[in-house]
């Protein structure tokens, strides 16, 4: 029954998708400079169509409605209502559903939301978002249906996954999806910009706001998503340059750079054509992404189901939105006048472009490059953490100084007056870290450069808040990128790891540390067992004591065994620990972290959203 | 044939034999994928590989070897694939050189809008 409605439902929505895109086009030859109600009316219903059918998938996981094979294969009747519901996106089909929503919506926002811009563009927009639309909601029926029925129906369902079974990751996909999918409304509508030829400063009024939008969200995705892996995944990491994390962060770099030259393209009408490659870029970039972990192509920690059927279609998509794009910026490049001098506003924008660039082809190359060489030279090499940190971390440096100059320089020509305050700042900076590891402990000299380049972009930053200025949420922002790196950067140097054995009743002491697992007891819960470790540690020489209970579960279905960290958090350090068991022997092995300033970092990525969310406020209050 | 016989004893004796990590040591295992695992290192996993592999990591040490040696070593036996740091060799230069190509053409391109500026003013 579900599944019927629900198929209904995907028609119903290419069927309206077809509509608008059918009225649109009649409405472009029409002299009226306004649109009319017929085409607001389709969007919003379009819009409520496919609201309902993903709540008729929510519902079918909801009632355990196994004649649905998604939910057969990711749902079970014991699990708990909240991962129920958060099963409907947990899994390749449900997620799928999940952009088209929010292409929709998008597509009903913009045409709402910029009725001071000119007909044909907004018309343009929604052609363009509907065929994305459209590709989607073909791609979900033909291939990746959540409403295929599966006979006889089955008593029981697999289950989801234990690991997913998490608050945090399930408020991750929505998150992302609203960053990296809501970027497809300014890929729309740079390429309805190029078609009717209205550019410069009002196209990048019309847009702005939907890229912060993105990008806030999009940070806070990644945010999430690095909470999770922080304690889920039990290796106290939080980034690991994994090829699903990358696919993130690639469409991330697109965003921020675009964030920077609209501002240019805003206020001084240049940058145009860069500006709409950086839009272009942003969504086939999240495009590419999503092939990337769907087709299994890539070995990753993520391991959505794999189907080469899948990863053709998005392959031959995203080789149509490359195509169009090309074409479109072929034919409609005019060679424009950027000026630009040296020492202005507008260079220092363009060189936040250049890093952003720098990043993301690094980036893009690591997550790639062992394709290549599988395929070229048939061999297999992995690209992992040290490489993207060799690489990018001495550019980070740099980054980070202009990232604390660039606001301070004048529109059109600038001139430094203020050197004297930067040398000051620098001094202050070179201090503090002398200050860290003289009494801490030395580190290396990259560590040395990038806590310094750091404490120069906080400092300055901090100088900002106290000025009377306008730009408070960028302000926001840089101070807590400023602080991100800076937490990072401790964080990285002062992590102590212990990695041991040990049996119940057993005393063991490492260093300063005395590690004691006291107990072991089994406990049942709805759908999993618990074997609970208690293990205490005490520092001897701050006679700090703790207990932590880390646990190996037990789950029944699917049958898996996952090791639950336990995680002691301050506003100083973490205590993380996870206990494993070793076949044919008595001994757990334990690994201990004490992680400095943990919180810090996460809190500094959420106030670098925050500075996405004030500018948005602001942009509303002016318009 | 050998290594495999090497790696059981090994396992054999794990309880015994393995007391704890330097920091030198957690360094190199951070750097070594797990074979069996999914994107994992062998620092991060629970896998009897990993574990396996830590003493192969502990005992080289023992030995005397360098953590370049362990890397060159332990990537003659299982392959470039548990190295998560890309040798830098003919088949990588791209990789390693690529990045940086951009940043100076970036820095280039910069360089020459600027200029053009000058001129036209």
């Amino acid at each position: 029954m579900l599944s019927n409605i629900g198929n209904s439902l995907l028609f119903l929505n290419i069927f309206f998708g077809f509509l608008i895109i059918h009225y649109s086009i009649n409405f472009l030859k029409n002299s009226n400079t306004t649109i009319p109600k017929k085409i607001y009316h389709l969007s919003l219903l379009q819009s409520t169509s496919i609201l309902i059918c993903f709540c008729t998938l929510v519902a079918a996981f909801l009632v355990s409605d196994f004649s649905l094979i998604t939910v057969y294969q990711n749902s079970h009747t014991l699990k708990p209502i909240f991962y129920k519901i958060s099963g409907t996106w947990g899994n390749h089909e449900g997620s799928l559903l999940l952009w088209a929503i929010i292409l929709t919506i998008f597509s009903f926002l913009f045409l709402i939301f910029n009725k001071n811009h000119p007909k044909n563009f907004r018309l343009h927009t929604l052609i363009i978002q509907n065929l994305l639309i459209l590709g989607f909601l073909f791609f979900i029926l033909f291939n990746s249906n959540p409403f295929s029925v599966i006979n006889p129906i089955p008593k029981e369902g697999l289950g989801l996954n234990p690991i997913l079974q998490d608050p945090a990751l399930a408020i991750h996909p929505p998150l992302l999806y609203v960053g990296f999918v809501g970027s497809s409304i300014y890929f729309s509508a740079a390429m309805a910009s190029m078609i009717t030829n209205y550019s410069d400063s009002l196209f990048a009024k019309s847009i702005k706001s939907w890229v912060v939008i993105s990008w806030t969200f999009q940070t806070l995705g990644i945010l999430v998503g690095s909470i999770w892996a922080y304690y889920e995944l039990g290796w106290g990491g939080f980034w690991f340059w994994d090829p699903v994390e990358n696919a993130s962060l690639l469409p991330w770099f697109a965003m921020t750079a675009l964030l920077h030259s609209l501002i240019v393209l805003e206020k001084r009408n240049i940058l145009y054509f860069w500006t709409i490659i950086l839009c272009l870029l942003t969504f086939i970039l999240s495009v590419t992404g999503t092939f990337l972990v769907r087709s299994g192509i890539l070995n990753s920690v993520h391991t959505f189901a794999n189907d080469p059927s899948r990863g053709i279609y998005i392959l031959i998509f995203l080789s149509l939105m490359i195509i169009a794009s090309i074409y479109f910026l072929f034919s409609r490049y005019k060679p424009t006048n950027n000026y630009l001098n040296s020492n202005s506003k507008e260079t220092f924008v363009l060189i936040n472009n250049w890093f952003m660039m720098f990043y993301l082809i690094t980036v893009l190359l690591g997550t790639l490059y062992p394709i290549f060489t599988d395929a070229l030279f048939n061999s297999k090499i992995s690209v992992g953490p040290p490489f993207y940190n060799s690489v990018i971390i001495p550019v980070v440096t740099v980054f980070l100084i202009l990232m604390a100059v660039g606001p301070q320089v004048k529109w059109i020509k600038n001139k430094f007056t203020n050197i004297k305050s930067y040398l000051l700042i620098i001094l202050a900076a070179l201090l503090i870290n002398f200050l860290i590891f003289y009494f801490f402990k030395s580190y290396s000299i990259t560590s040395n450069l990038i806590i310094i380049s750091s404490l120069f972009l906080i400092i300055s930053s901090i100088k900002d808040i106290f000025k009377k200025t306008n730009h408070f949420p960028r302000v926001i922002s840089h101070l807590s990128f400023g602080f991100l790196i800076f937490f990072i950067g401790l964080n990285h140097n002062f992590s102590i790891e212990k990695d041991f054995n040990l049996k119940l009743g057993e005393k063991k002491q490492i260093d300063n540390f005395q590690f004691f697992l006291q107990d072991l007891e089994l406990t049942k819960y709805p759908n999993y067992q618990a074997v609970k470790g208690k293990i205490k540690i005490s520092n001897l020489i701050t006679s700090e004591e703790r207990t932590l209970k880390p646990e190996i579960r037990i789950y029944d279905n699917p049958q898996t065994l996952t090791y639950e960290a336990s995680i002691r958090t301050n506003f100083l350090k973490d205590y993380y620990l996870t206990m494993s068991n070793i076949d044919r022997s008595e001994y757990y092995n334990i690994k201990f972290q004490e992680k400095p300033l943990m919180i810090w970092i996460w809190i500094s990525v959420i106030s670098l959203s925050l500075g996405g969310f004030l500018s948005l406020f602001r942009y509303a209050k002016y318009n | 044939m050998k290594l495999k016989i090497l790696i059981i004893l090994f396992f054999l004796n794990f309880s015994v034999g393995y007391s704890g990590n330097t920091p030198v040591e957690s360094q190199i295992h951070k750097n070594l994928r797990c074979l069996v695992c999914q994107g994992q290192s062998v620092a991060d996993s629970n896998s009897e590989f990993a574990q396996t592999l830590k003493i192969v990591v502990s005992d080289l040490i023992d030995q005397g070897k360098s953590e370049d040696e362990i890397y060159s070593f332990l990537s003659e036996k299982y392959g470039d694939w548990i190295l998560y740091k890309p040798k830098f060799n003919y088949e990588n230069l791209f990789l390693w050189a690529f990045p940086y190509l951009v940043l100076v053409i970036g820095g280039l391109i910069l360089v020459y809008l600027i200029k053009k500026r000058r001129n036209n003013a």
